[in-house]
């Protein structure tokens, strides 16, 4: 039987497949790719706790995040292309402009 | 078993094995294919919720717009050369204990959520399998939220014009 616990273990779980990308990989394209695999981890925690009370905030909620998310998309994507076009570097191990 | 629950574990699965793929791959055209069938999985699990209305959105914004974005910029930055080197970060230790602490403070809020009980009382009443669903949620959008709304139409301004000001600046500074 599917509730309201089985939607908040995919969660978890796609959460944590994010963090992990996030933290270990090294090309930026890809940190910004993992970034949105959290977004839509806690997509389907708001929307599936807002149809499982049946309270419209979550799904309010989940408008505003993928506005937020389209935003951060292009913010993100802009600054790798003005790093690439400076440093003609994409991974964060190369990155360190403040090594003395 | 129901179709419902049925649907559940196929998208549920699916969402996963996709996220690995994301993070796993080598090529980054690779992962970010991947990321798209996570996307369009996504949108059938919003519509599985109840909100059709997001379903849309998430087809529209996400598989329209930003994965179509990341692959432009990965178009745009040809990585063919590295595309053999390793994937992962060196510092392997370093990042696990960051890796075990933010995982920790998660599933720490995520337990919280499950304890959750049913006396939270209900803030904005909607019956999401009613078609008069997406009137009460445009209702309480326009009303409820309505500041929060315009903050976002802000928001997306102003990163209209940070992108073109940040690319501008370092074409020039790349030109001169």
């Amino acid at each position: 039987m599917v509730d309201l616990n089985s939607y908040i273990y995919l969660s978890l779980i796609l959460f944590m497949i994010g963090l992990f990308g996030f933290i270990f990989r090294r090309n930026l394209i890809i940190l910004l790719a993992c970034v949105e695999i959290m977004l839509n981890a806690l997509i389907i925690l708001f929307a599936s706790i807002s149809y499982f009370r049946k309270d419209a905030t979550g799904y309010i909620l989940v408008f505003f995040i993928i506005a937020m998310a389209a935003a951060e998309a292009a913010v993100g994507l802009t600054l790798a292309v003005a790093l690439y076009k400076k440093l003609k570097k994409v991974y964060t191990e190369e990155i360190n402009l403040f090594r003395g | 078993m129901g179709a419902q629950d049925l649907a559940f574990y196929y998208l549920g699965f699916a969402m996963i094995l996709s996220g690995l793929f994301t993070v796993f791959s080598r090529n980054p055209v690779h992962a970010l294919l991947s990321l798209l069938v996570l996307v369009v999985h996504q949108a059938f699990m919003l519509y599985l919720l109840g909100s059709e209305f997001l379903s849309a959105v998430q087809i529209i914004v996400y598989a329209g717009a930003v994965v179509v974005l990341f692959l432009f910029v990965v178009y745009l930055i040809n990585l063919q050369k590295e595309a053999r080197f390793r994937v992962f970060v060196r510092r392997f230790s370093l990042g696990l204990i960051f890796f075990i602490l933010f995982a920790f403070l998660f599933i720490k809020y995520f337990v919280l959520i499950f304890s959750m009980s049913t006396s939270i009382r209900t803030l904005l009443p909607i019956d999401p399998t009613s078609s008069q669903a997406l009137k009460m949620m445009a209702r309480y959008l326009f009303t409820e939220y309505l500041f929060q709304f315009e903050l976002i139409g802000v928001i997306l301004l102003v990163v209209v014009l940070g992108t073109v000001f940040l690319l501008r600046k370092a074409k020039e500074e790349r030109l001169g």
